[in-house]
Parts: structure tokens; C-alpha cells; sequence
């Protein structure tokens, strides 16, 4: 018995060591996908580090006294800031032009009795205690988000340590598409997106996969099966098996889409989050769920997605002679969908350095992501750009799937990997 | 009248293999014509030339006047091909399958019937044809096939090795076939075969194939007298220098 398992599992290695593509793809690919993912997140750290201290405050100081003078020096030390007196509604108006005219996204207002309450504390009653207020834009930028709510909070503490304990204490809002939501912080708000926003990326991953291992899988059976070359001498344009094959997976793959997008929704107006304990708020009341129109656009640039990954699927199993070959062919595909997928889980697309931009924007498969959180946002642009530009990408494939299809390409066409199988030797027995 | 196919100095190279090497010959229409050779001479490859799947490197070939490249939409219309190793779609039945290729030359839906049952009936499959073909056996599997290049009456049939996997009763079976096909419905048949004994009794004319190469072409019988040989067998032994 244990001769015949020896004997199965070295045959076995040898096939696997005679077909690299299978061993390559499972080598290659986790090989590749982490060390670029630490590469990115590393290099996105540093980069919204530096532009952290670049970072400017918008102080509002409607107390004009003493210890607010202080506090705006200790702020000095460590931020740019700007400083504007004796603005006493802060209506949602007043907010947005304020913002734009100094060019922020965080205000820090120190009320009116600030650095009385301050004296008061300090010299009668230590149970008196001064409140700052701070209103932080939220851009949705992932990890990032945090940074300007956790800067007034080190210096606050600072304050404290200076003067004494438990002496000034904040009030955190957000501003969300230019209002303000009193009490909603915008750190734990972040955490809250971010927990939604990794379920996201999994699931345009998996269905992905899912898709492109059907589509790949419908052309190779083909192969394997010998029913392909009956099929390419019937009477029909080429172009029809071409649509005919695709069509079948798109049906699969708006299916997925479908259930893809009800599913979501669902989750995303099942989160709610305690801020204090007694208030809880969820996405929906903040307006952080995407419209009506949002969620067209975001199912729209799921499905073109999809297509582009099922016509590239398409091609690249035209160079497989069999169904295995077609899916380890396809298994290279996923580091391009993976990195952005995994990246963009925790980054947002703004928070990268420019270069690593582009090529986001360059792989269609991140559109859908990145559409995600820009219909959220409200910024619909971003989300019709990538329509547009993920669909000109999967016409193009088309058009390269049509061109195989026309030509005996897809019947002969092999991947070699030169040199690591050796070149199979012509004998002349063969003739 | 044209010729049902006229191969003019074909060459097909496959990387450093050249497969085939200057092949020409000509089909007359209703015609079974056989192209015979060892395992590895070139007869899959000038089959599938003229089936349009492949593109000759060079040369050219015409099946009714129309050129295999140039026309190949045109040519697909008038011709069949069953290919050496072909397969069925294992979940779809016998008779699934034939309707299923069926509507590809059908005109309406009485043309339909009439293909599907007149294959039904050469695969002799009987209540079978209700399972799926993933449940046949070879040479099942290979009738259906045969069945299905037959039933659509093209006015020319690409079959290669038509009968490989057939037991002595089922080979004789489709050769009756072949044979009725071409004398009631004027389809020309070029086949292919490495079963020299069987072609004898088939083909009208045979090209015997070696090295990508034609090295003798006629009648099976003219071959026998010109090269003094008891089977075709022996004209190929003697015409590629072994005997
Ligand atoms: N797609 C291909 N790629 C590379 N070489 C090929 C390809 N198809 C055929 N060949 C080569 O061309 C030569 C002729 O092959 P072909 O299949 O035409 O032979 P055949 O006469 O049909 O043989 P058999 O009787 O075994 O079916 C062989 O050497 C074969 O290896
Ligand atoms: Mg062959």
C-alpha cells in the first residue's frame, strides 16, 4: 500500500514539475501580492505622514482670552494654523466658507468662557471644565482619517498635563458633505467606513475569481472536451461563438452582480455605531450610503468590471490546451486584482503617492472599488470615469478576443515557458 | 465543372516541424477520396486546412472554386468536419446534441427533423440517443459524430479517420453509410485513414501520404497493377523504399 502512495506522489511532482504554469502561479503569486502590499502601505504611511505635518487648523477663537492665547501657541508648535476671531453661529454655511477660504479640513473653535472656565478651575472650583470643539471634514480617506482628530487630541492632553488633569476636554464633529453632525467623531466614524469598506473589496475580489474561472473554464472545456474544432467549422461568424460563450458567463456574472449589490445594502444599513454610549448612529442617517443614482453607477461599473475580467479570461484560455491549464493561466491575473483590491481596503486611492495612482487607475479591476467609495462620497465623476474607462478597456479585449477567435490562433496557440522545459527534441521517429 | 477540392503546393510549418511539405492534390465532386499515411505524415493537418482551421503557410487550396482563406465563411456553409479525436458535449443527450448542431444548417424546422432523425438512424443508437453522451462508449460516441457530419448532406464531408474505434461490424456500418451518402446525395467525401486495407475498399482514389509529402496518388486498384502489389500496403512499402 505504502509502495503505491510513493509511487502516485511522485508521479504526481513530476507532472506538476513538468507543467510550471500551475507550480508558477501558486509560487509567484502570494510571493508577489504581499511584498507589494507592504511596499504600498509602508510607502502610503510615510506619505500621509508628511502631508500630516503639512496639515493646517482653522481656529475659531470666540474667547479672545488668556488661556485660549495659550492653547493657539501650543497649537503653533505643531501645526499651521490660522486664526479667526469672534464667529459665533457656526452654521453649516458659515462651515463651508470658512473651509475653502483657508483651504482646511479641520476647524478647532474655542468657545466663548474658554479661559474663564480655565481660571475658575484652576483657582476655585476644579470640577468646572473648559470644552473645545473640533469639526473635521470626512473625506473617507481610510486609516488616515483619524490623524487630525487624534493631532487636537495629543495636544489637549498636553495642555492638560501642563495645567492640570481633566481641565479642558473636547467635543468631536464631523462634517459630512458640508454638514455638520454634532458628536459624531470622525476617528470612529473612519473605524466604521473601514469595517464596511474591507467587506467590499473581498467580495468584488471573489466575485471576480469566481467569474473568470467560469469564463475561462467554458472556452477550455471546449478544448479538452474536443468540441471546439467541430464548432469553428460551422457555418457562423466566429464572432457569434465569441458572444455566445461570453454572453453565458455575463448572464452568470449580472447574476453575481445582482446578489452582490443586495447584499451590500443590506450590510451597509445593518452598521450602526455608539457614539457616546447613549447616541447611536448608523451610516444611512449620516448620509454615508450611496444614492439611488450612486448605486446604479456602482452596479454599472461592477458589470462592465465583470465583462473586462470575463473577455480577458476569454483570451488568455485560449493559450491553455485544458480546463487546469486555462485556471492556473487565469491564476495570474489575480495579484493585478488582488493588490488593489487588498490595498484599497485600507488606503483610499486619494492617500496614495501619485504614481501609485495611476496604476490603480490603470488596473479596470480597482474601478469598482474605487467607485464604491466615491459614490458614497457623492463624487460621481470619479465613478463615470471609470465606467467609460473600463469599458473602452474591455472593447479593446474584445476586439483582441474577436482577432483570436477569427484565426487558428485560439486552436493553436500555446504559452511556452522557454528554457524551463526543455525544448522537446524533434526524433526522427516521429516521421 | 470545379473541382470539389484542389490543394496546390501546401506547406505547413508548425515552429521547426514542417508537416506538410509541397502537398497537392485534387477532389472530383462525389468522390470518396482517401488520404493515407503513418501516424505523424501530415493528414490531420491538410484536413484541417481544408476544414479552415488552420491557415496553410503556403500554397493554396480551394474546395468548389472557393479558397479555404479568402472564403472561409463561404466554404464553412458547404462543408462538414469530423475531427480525429472529437468529443460531444458529455451533459447534453444524443439527440441534444443533434439538434443542437442541427440548427446551425437548418433552413426551417421540417429540414431539422429530417437531419436529426436521419442521423438518429445512422448512429443506430436507438432509445440510447436519450442518454447523455457522457455515458457512451467510443465507438458510440464516434457514430454520433459520423451521424452528425453526415445528416446536414454537405457537398463536402472532412472526415478524419472516420472509423477509428469502431469494432469490424460498426466500420463496416458507417462505410455503407459513406458510401450511400455519397451515391444518393452527391456528397464528396475526403477522408482520411491509416488502415490501408479498409481505403481499398472505400475510395474511389487515395493519395498515399509520407512526410507531409503525396508519394503515389490513384486509384486503389491502378496502384496495385502499377506498382505489382498484392495490397495497398505493399505499393506504400515499396513507394517509400522499405521493400
Ligand atoms: N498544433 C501543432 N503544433 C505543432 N506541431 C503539430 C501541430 N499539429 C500537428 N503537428 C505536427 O505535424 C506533423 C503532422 O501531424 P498530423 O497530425 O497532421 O499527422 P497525421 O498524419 O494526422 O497522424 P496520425 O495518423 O497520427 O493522426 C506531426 O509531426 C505533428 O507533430
Ligand atoms: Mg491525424
Amino acid at each position: 500500500m505504502l509502495k503505491g502512495f510513493f509511487n502516485i506522489l511522485i508521479k504526481e511532482l513530476k507532472e506538476l514539475v513538468r507543467d510550471p504554469k500551475i507550480l508558477l502561479g501558486m509560487i509567484i503569486v502570494p510571493l508577489i501580492i504581499f511584498p507589494v502590499l507592504g511596499g504600498i502601505m509602508s510607502y502610503s504611511v510615510q506619505t500621509a505622514q508628511e502631508q500630516a505635518q503639512k496639515a493646517t487648523v482653522l481656529v475659531i477663537d470666540n474667547d479672545g482670552g488668556k488661556w485660549s492665547q495659550e492653547f493657539v501657541n501650543l497649537l503653533n508648535s505643531t501645526a499651521k494654523v490660522y486664526v479667526e476671531k469672534n464667529v459665533t453661529s457656526l452654521t453649516d454655511e458659515v462651515v463651508q466658507q470658512l473651509l475653502s477660504h483657508y483651504n482646511t479640513t479641520q476647524i478647532i473653535e474655542i468657545p466663548k468662557g474658554f479661559s474663564e472656565n480655565v481660571t475658575q478651575h484652576l483657582n476655585v472650583n476644579s470640577t468646572i471644565t473648559a470644552t473645545l470643539k473640533f469639526y473635521g471634514v470626512f473625506t473617507g480617506s481610510g486609516i488616515f482619517e483619524g490623524i487630525g482628530a487624534s493631532l487636537i487630541d495629543n495636544l489637549v492632553h498636553q495642555f492638560n498635563r501642563i495645567q492640570a488633569p481633566d481641565i479642558v476636554l473636547t467635543e468631536k464633529s464631523s462634517i459630512i458633505k458640508g454638514e455638520i453632525k454634532q458628536g459624531v467623531d470622525p476617528a470612529s466614524l473612519s473605524g466604521l467606513m473601514m469595517s464596511q469598506s474591507i467587506a467590499l473589496p473581498i467580495t468584488i475580489m471573489i466575485l471576480l475569481q469566481v467569474a473568470m474561472q467560469i469564463a475561462a473554464t467554458s472556452v477550455a472545456m471546449e478544448k479538452e472536451e474536443k468540441t471546439l474544432e467541430t464548432l469553428l467549422t460551422l457555418p457562423m461568424d466566429r464572432f457569434a461563438i465569441l458572444m455566445g460563450k461570453l454572453s453565458g458567463s455575463i448572464i452568470v456574472a449580472a447574476v453575481g452582480a445582482l446578489a452582490f449589490m443586495i447584499g451590500y445594502n443590506y450590510m451597509l444599513f445593518s452598521f450602526t455605531m455608539q457614539i457616546p454610549a447613549e447616541i447611536s448612529v448608523d451610516l444611512a442617517s449620516l448620509g454615508l450610503v450611496p444614492s439611488l443614482f450612486g448605486y446604479l453607477l456602482l452596479g454599472i461599473s461592477l458589470f462592465v468590471t465583470l465583462i473586462s475580467a470575463l473577455a480577458l479570461a476569454v483570451i488568455i484560455s485560449a493559450f491553455a490546451e485544458d480546463v487546469r491549464g486555462a485556471q492556473s493561466l487565469v491564476g495570474y491575473i489575480y495579484p493585478v486584482i488582488f493588490i488593489p483590491a487588498l490595498a484599497l481596503m485600507y488606503l483610499d486611492i486619494s492617500s496614495l503617492p501619485f504614481a501609485l495612482q495611476m496604476v490603480f487607475y490603470a488596473i479596470p479591476y480597482s474601478h469598482p472599488i474605487i467607485a464604491s467609495k466615491a459614490v458614497i462620497m457623492g463624487d460621481y465623476w470619479t465613478a463615470i470615469f471609470g465606467i467609460v474607462y473600463v469599458a473602452v478597456f474591455t472593447i479593446v479585449l474584445m476586439y483582441a478576443a474577436s482577432r483570436l477567435f477569427a484565426t487558428e490562433k485560439i486552436l493553436t496557440a500555446k504559452l511556452k515557458f522557454k528554457g524551463l522545459r526543455r525544448r522537446r527534441k524533434k526524433t526522427e521517429e516521429e516521421f | 465543372m470545379s473541382l470539389a477540392v484542389e490543394a496546390v503546393n501546401v506547406v505547413k510549418v508548425f515552429g521547426d516541424i514542417h508537416a506538410l511539405n509541397k502537398l497537392s492534390f485534387k477532389v472530383k465532386p462525389s468522390e470518396i477520396f482517401g488520404l493515407i499515411g503513418p501516424n505523424g505524415a501530415g493528414k490531420t493537418t491538410a484536413l484541417r486546412i481544408v476544414s479552415t482551421l488552420l491557415l496553410p503557410t503556403s500554397g493554396t487550396v480551394r474546395v468548389f472554386g472557393l479558397d479555404v482563406v479568402e472564403e472561409a465563411a463561404e466554404v464553412r456553409k458547404i462543408i462538414t468536419y469530423l475531427p480525429e479525436e472529437a468529443g460531444a458535449y458529455r451533459h447534453l443527450s444524443g439527440w441534444e446534441y443533434l439538434e443542437f448542431m442541427a440548427k446551425f444548417n437548418a433552413k426551417d424546422e421540417s429540414e431539422l427533423r429530417r437531419m436529426v432523425e436521419e442521423a438518429a438512424e445512422i448512429t443506430g443508437l436507438g432509445e440510447r440517443l436519450k442518454d447523455k453522451t457522457k455515458g457512451y462508449s467510443k465507438g458510440m460516441k464516434r457514430r454520433l459524430l459520423v451521424a452528425r457530419a453526415l445528416m446536414t448532406r454537405p457537398k463536402l464531408a472532412v472526415l478524419d479517420e472516420p472509423t477509428s474505434g469502431l469494432d469490424v461490424l460498426h466500420a463496416f456500418h458507417v462505410r455503407e453509410i459513406i458510401k450511400r451518402y455519397v451515391k444518393e446525395h452527391g456528397v464528396t467525401v475526403l477522408l482520411s485513414s491509416h488502415n490501408m486495407l479498409e481505403v481499398e475498399h472505400l475510395c474511389d482514389r487515395v493519395a498515399l501520404l509520407n512526410k507531409g509529402k503525396i508519394v503515389a496518388e490513384g486509384n486503389p486498384k491502378e496502384l496495385k497493377e502499377k506498382f505489382d502489389s498484392a495490397n495497398l500496403e505493399e505499393v506504400f512499402a515499396k513507394v517509400v523504399g522499405l521493400a
